[in-house]
């Protein structure tokens, strides 16, 4: 257990059942408050369905999640983003259509104005700023105006996170933030999520091991979909356990 | 009321659902393998009418016709879906329903241009006229012998389907059209077949009803929105669904029909309300297919 | 110089479109004082206001949140009998007429909307279109109030008296002014509408709705806030309707209705400023030659919404966007 931060969100006895099919089994963890905390497994550990109870997409079959110590199981998914748990996706997930800057202001609204039918977006002038300021956060100044769909893997996974941020998150769920992305934009979103990491917990699940071991404060590993461990980098390093079914496997 | 009218009026409902249930199972198989709403459904229906008509005056042979029937109106469904649904595979859930809907109008005046706007007659034949005592009362023969081809079509279907390769294969299919991809099955072959037996399933369902209702190019309007609010209540893409929630329309709109005629067209509506507050996804109907 | 030509005139065409997008409450306006003048006759210029109106407010539906209804004819049509009902039976004045039969097609549009909304994709289609065909039961029924099968006969107004103004509807350039008053009114609110911070929420639940879920819209809320406003404006063609033909016949609430304005938006472009007006526009004046020609209307209706879906999918507004911006 990490002494010094209380978990933000935590899940006790978690169990996710797909028809005949147990993704996850009564899995307890927590994930410490101001934290990086990596997620990893084997193929087919339970990784994506742990994420997806995490945010709301899934309700657990099964236990409770635990937001500071506060049931949210079973709320409507709208409801986990009001409260602060804001999600990025494995796949792309932009609204394709329309520019960066209107990609970022639909965030920012979310938490803001939600139903005002009345005022022209342009002349909400302090939301079209603050807008433009998280896309220069994640290096999209110059790509403001052009239309989602057409920006490059990157950049689309760089505005991705610029979107979570701007629903000011107080946990920020990252699913394989770095996949299908070149050397050279693994790097840059590494440098990304580190920044962001100084704002608010993250949790992220990453196929990628060095990655993980180089950024994250806090490793769960999931196993089959059962709970396996839970440390530093440098204590599941050193747990057997975890060498005999992970990474020994990675290295063969 | 005597109890014996009452179960007579029961049973009049079951023929009515019989009807129902045929449409329905056509339209779930539709929905559930393609993710197609067909709204040519009721169009389909009434050509299944006409076709019937057409063959009856051809052969005079009430027997012929029906058996022929599914197979002219199944065709005319592969034909649909070859040329005019396959293109907007991909473009969309609502294109394949909006060009079906523009094909329903197109049918319906086609029938009128070819068979003229007056109802055409289509007698009972001589063999199923009368009535017979079931031991509650006496009983239009010919409605116990919708209700008891419709059961024979509906354990024909479901032996296809269970025990049956092409049926094991329609089953997944419905499940996750990703295995079909995996296994090598031509799906395109697939929903073919699936949307010529569902359009041949209305097609019987028009003949079969031809006898009982005038047949008209319209006749296929009301209908749609009855099998519509049966698939609603059953839950889309569900056998059992279609065949229970198809017998409960039809049942309560002929009891509604003896007790308060005047809400005799509303009930069924009242019945689809109550499902849609309780149970969204339909009585039988997965949560997975909704999206 | 040739170029140059080249390369500027898409130029031109892309600052033209930018410019009337800008001004799009002024344009459409533009074109509609001067269709009474260059139209054969008014009650066809006065139809294309209402329909556009009607297909104006469906395409919030389905162009804008990309949920497609089959039941819109429910508002139209209870805007149509709720203005119609004021007028006959309570001998209403039109400016309480109108707005009861607006705000009872906006209660008929929360009611249904309420039941559909619960159902998501491919379903909200099968759902709107029963409980309109609901709805046109009920009304067929109420025939003490509605006239059932034969209509509703006898929605006069005969003079309307605006303190300086009045004037007679029986002048049918009157009565397309007295229309396009409240049609101006309707376009200028919508144009509010889309340019507001909901009217991009809604074009991000079009696009991509577990996006918008993911990002803290209720997006069930959201739809069924649009379909209300939706009826609202579809209720405003159905009381105009009303008012125009004197008459409110039953097929108003037909689901043949409902087809038609599917028909209009997408045939001007769904998802478009202008696309509702233009297919209005095109769909009647279709109707209008076609009918002369031939009885069998509903065939080449029919054939041409294939060939829209088929073929043109975009529409005549959405093709000429996508032809002027590449």
């Amino acid at each position: 257990m990490n002494g010094a931060s209380p978990p933000i969100l935590a899940v006790r006895g978690v169990t996710m059942r797909f028809g005949g099919f147990t993704a996850l089994s009564n899995v307890t963890a927590s994930f410490p408050q101001g934290q990086l905390t990596a997620i990893i497994g084997p193929n087919g550990a339970g990784k994506s369905t742990l994420f997806n109870v995490l945010s709301g997409a899934l309700p657990p079959t099964d236990g409770e999640v635990l937001f500071n110590g506060r049931s949210i199981a079973g709320m409507r998914q709208h409801h986990f983003a009001r409260l602060g748990i804001s999600k990025s996706f494995q796949i792309t997930n932009i609204f394709p259509d329309l520019t960066a800057l209107e990609n970022v202001r639909i965030a920012i609204q979310a938490m803001t104005t939600r139903f005002n039918i009345w005022t022209p977006r342009s002349r909400l002038t302090e939301m079209e700023d603050r807008a433009a300021e998280l896309l220069s956060d994640v290096g999209l100044a110059a790509h403001m105006r052009r239309i989602a769909s057409e920006l490059a893997h990157g950049e689309q996974r760089a505005l991705e996170i610029a979107m979570a941020v701007a629903c000011k998150p107080k946990v920020l769920l990252l699913d394989e933030p770095t996949a299908g992305m070149s050397p050279e934009e693994t790097v840059e979103i590494m440098q990304v999520i580190l920044r962001l990491a100084e704002r608010c917990t993250v949790i992220l699940v990453e196929h990628k091991m060095k990655l993980v071991m180089d950024i994250s404060n806090h490793i769960l590993v999931l196993h089959h979909g059962e709970f396996l461990a839970e440390g530093t980098p440098d204590e599941i390093r050193a747990n057997s356990e975890v060498r005999r079914v992970y990474l020994g496997e990675g290295r063969r | 009321m005597t109890l014996n009218l009452f179960l007579l009026q029961l049973f009049t409902g079951v023929a009515l659902g019989s009807v129902f249930v045929l449409l329905a199972i056509g339209l779930s198989l539709i929905f559930g393998l393609l993710t197609v709403v067909n709204f040519a459904h009721g169009a389909f229906y009434m050509v299944g009418a006409y076709v019937g008509v057409f063959l009856l005056g051809l052969t005079g042979n009430f027997w012929v016709a029906l058996i022929l029937v599914p197979f002219v109106v199944g065709a005319m469904g592969l034909v649909v879906e070859r040329f005019l649904v396959r293109p907007l595979y991909g473009r969309g859930i609502d294109y394949p329903l909006l060009l079906t809907f523009g094909l329903g109008l197109v049918l319906v005046e086609l029938v009128r241009i070819v068979f003229g706007l007056e109802g055409v007659p289509f007698d009972v034949p001589d063999a199923l006229q009368g009535a017979v005592n079931i031991g509650i009362g006496w009983f239009p023969l010919y409605r116990l012998f919708l209700i008891a081809v419709t059961i024979a079509l509906v354990v024909g279907l479901w032996l296809f389907l269970e025990k049956t390769s092409f049926g094991l294969i329609i089953r997944a299919g419905a499940r996750d059209p990703e295995i079909m991809r995996v296994l090598g099955v031509d799906i395109s072959r697939v929903w073919l077949m699936v949307f010529g037996i569902g359009t041949g399933l209305a097609g019987v369902a028009g003949v079969l009803s031809a006898p009982m209702t005038s047949v008209i190019p319209d006749m296929g309007t009301s209908v749609l929105v009855e099998a519509f609010v049966v698939t609603v209540v059953g839950g889309m893409g569900s056998l059992l669904g279609a065949v229970v929630a198809g017998l409960m329309v039809g049942i309560i709109i002929s009891m509604t029909a003896l007790f308060y005629p005047e809400l005799a067209d509303l009930a069924m509506f009242i019945l689809m309300a109550a499902v849609l507050l309780v149970r969204p996804q339909g009585l039988f109907g997965r949560k997975g297919l909704m999206g | 110089m040739r170029v140059t030509s080249t390369k500027s005139s898409p130029n031109l065409f892309n600052r033209l479109a930018e410019i009337i997008g800008r001004y799009r409450v002024l344009a459409v306006l533009v074109v509609l004082l001067i269709f009474p003048f260059v139209l054969p006759y008014q009650a066809l210029a006065a139809n294309i206001l209402i329909y556009g109106l009607f297909a104006l407010g469906f395409n919030l539906v389905f162009g804008y949140a990309g949920v497609l209804s089959f039941g819109h004819a429910a508002f139209f049509g209870i805007g149509a009998y709720g203005t119609g009902i004021a007028i006959v039976h309570f001998a209403a004045p039109w400016y309480l007429a109108i707005p009861l039969g607006v705000v009872a097609a906006g209660v008929t549009a929360m009611i249904m909307g309420a039941l559909a909304i619960r159902t998501r994709g491919i379903y909200f289609a099968m759902v709107t279109l029963a409980l309109a065909q609901c709805v046109y039961y009920i009304v067929y029924q109420l025939d003490g109030w509605s006239g059932g099968e034969d209509g509703l006969t006898g929605v006069t107004v005969r003079q309307v008296d605006l303190g300086l103004m009045h004037f007679s509807l029986f002048n049918p350039t009157a009565k397309y002014f007295f229309i396009l008053a409240f049609v101006a009114v309707a376009i200028y609110v919508f144009s509010r509408i889309l340019a507001s911070p909901f009217g991009a929420v809604l074009e991000a639940i079009r696009e991509n709705e577990d996006r918008a879920r993911a990002c803290g819209f209720d997006v069930r809320l959201t739809k069924w806030i649009a379909f209300v406003i939706s009826g609202l404006f579809c209720g405003l063609a159905g009381a105009l309707y009303a008012i125009h033909l004197s008459v409110v016949p039953i097929e108003v609430l037909h689901y043949h209705m409902s087809g038609q304005v599917v028909m209009m938006a997408l045939l001007g472009g769904m998802g478009t400023f202008f696309g509702p007006f233009i297919g209005a526009t095109v769909f009647l004046l279709l109707e209008d030659v076609v009918t002369t020609l031939t009885s069998h209307w509903q065939l080449v209706l029919g054939l041409v919404f294939m060939a829209c879906v088929l073929f043109f999918p975009r529409g005549i507004w959405g093709s000429i966007l996508r032809w002027i911006r590449p």
